[in-house]
């Protein structure tokens, strides 16, 4: 046992009210099955090649894979990127538009997901014009929303 | 402004007025002691709030990471080549080696990035939270233009030099 006097004993206090990242995830965020993420990695691929942008818009936003492995995600966002940089400019405000409150809030978990990986930083301008038309809509509140969230996409 | 610049700066405007709302919150890990929770090592993972990227390009970049009463606003200046490099990490340390009368630059910089700002609920309390946005984001603007000016200077600067040491050798 050497320096005991700085072993921090309430790390072992099962009842200490200690949390861990892990705690904060609320219980109702369910394991999402690997194969159900593939199916909707499929399908977005498939609304993105036919050109229709709001049903695959619709759809990243209102399911994300909340409960999936690191890997999965990295999958379905890699998808999720090609479909928002896919986007023509002007489109992109009609597509906002038509978005709900919780769905603007997925929106921008992805956005600010793609600026903190490289890929996505080469792609920044297009992900800056997407959240300049989202704040243009909703204000600051998805942000807001963003910093508190505990689920990450 | 130019049209790349603009909504980035929109972007981070939006996300350091969410990130802005501190209050006063004394640590839980040591009696009488009110610390920025960002920058101690923390063991209570709910004082501190989801870090936000917002970035350009590569070489542009902002992270903001927040917590419950403190944020740090980390900021990578364009650096496109040595000489920028250089003229960057000088202008950058000369402020830093000034930092109190800054009240928010904190005295080095996170790894990867060239200049960090420290706020606190203390400077949130006695300042105008609307103006220190407005503060970092004239500083993002100015500090481009700086370098490049600065750059331009000392290109003019050497050149003349140059011209004027090798007269000698011209017969």
């Amino acid at each position: 046992m050497e320096d005991w006097r700085r072993i921090d004993i309430d790390a072992f206090d099962p009842e200490s009210g200690r949390l861990t990242a892990q705690d904060l995830i609320p219980p109702y965020v369910q394991q999402t099955d690997p194969q159900a993420v593939q199916q909707q990695i499929s399908q977005l691929k498939s609304f993105a090649t036919s050109g229709d942008i709001n049903s695959a818009l619709q759809l990243a936003t209102s399911d994300p894979p909340y409960g999936a492995d690191d890997s999965t995600k990295a999958l379905y966002f890699r998808a999720v990127l090609e479909t928002l940089t896919q986007v023509r400019q002007a489109d992109i405000a009609n597509v906002v538009k038509q978005l709900q409150p919780q769905q603007q809030d997925v929106l921008i978990k992805y956005l600010y997901r793609g600026m903190s990986i490289p890929e996505g930083q080469r792609q920044g301008g297009i992900l800056l014009a997407w959240f300049e038309k989202l704040t243009q809509v909703a204000g600051v509140q998805p942000v807001m929303h963003y910093l508190t969230d505990r689920r990450t996409v | 402004m130019s049209q790349s610049l603009r909504p980035y700066l929109t972007a981070v405007r939006y996300s350091l007025e969410a990130a802005l709302t501190l209050s006063n919150f004394s640590s839980q890990e040591v009696e009488r002691h009110n610390r920025p929770e960002v920058e101690v090592p923390n063991t209570s993972a709910e004082l501190l709030l989801q870090p936000i990227h917002i970035s350009r390009n590569e070489n542009e970049q902002v992270l903001i990471e927040s917590s419950v009463n403190s944020v740090r606003v980390s900021i990578k200046v364009k650096q496109a080549d040595e000489i920028e490099q250089i003229l960057v990490h000088k202008f950058t340390r000369f402020l830093e080696q000034r930092a109190e009368s800054f009240y928010i630059l904190r005295r080095s910089p996170m790894p990867g990035f060239s200049i960090s700002f420290l706020i606190t609920n203390k400077h949130t309390e006695t300042m105008k939270t609307g103006k220190l946005v407005d503060f970092i984001i004239e500083f993002m603007e100015e500090v481009d233009k700086e370098i490049s000016e600065m750059k331009l200077f000392l290109n003019a600067r050497a050149r003349f030099v140059a011209e004027a040491y090798l007269d000698q050798f011209v017969y």
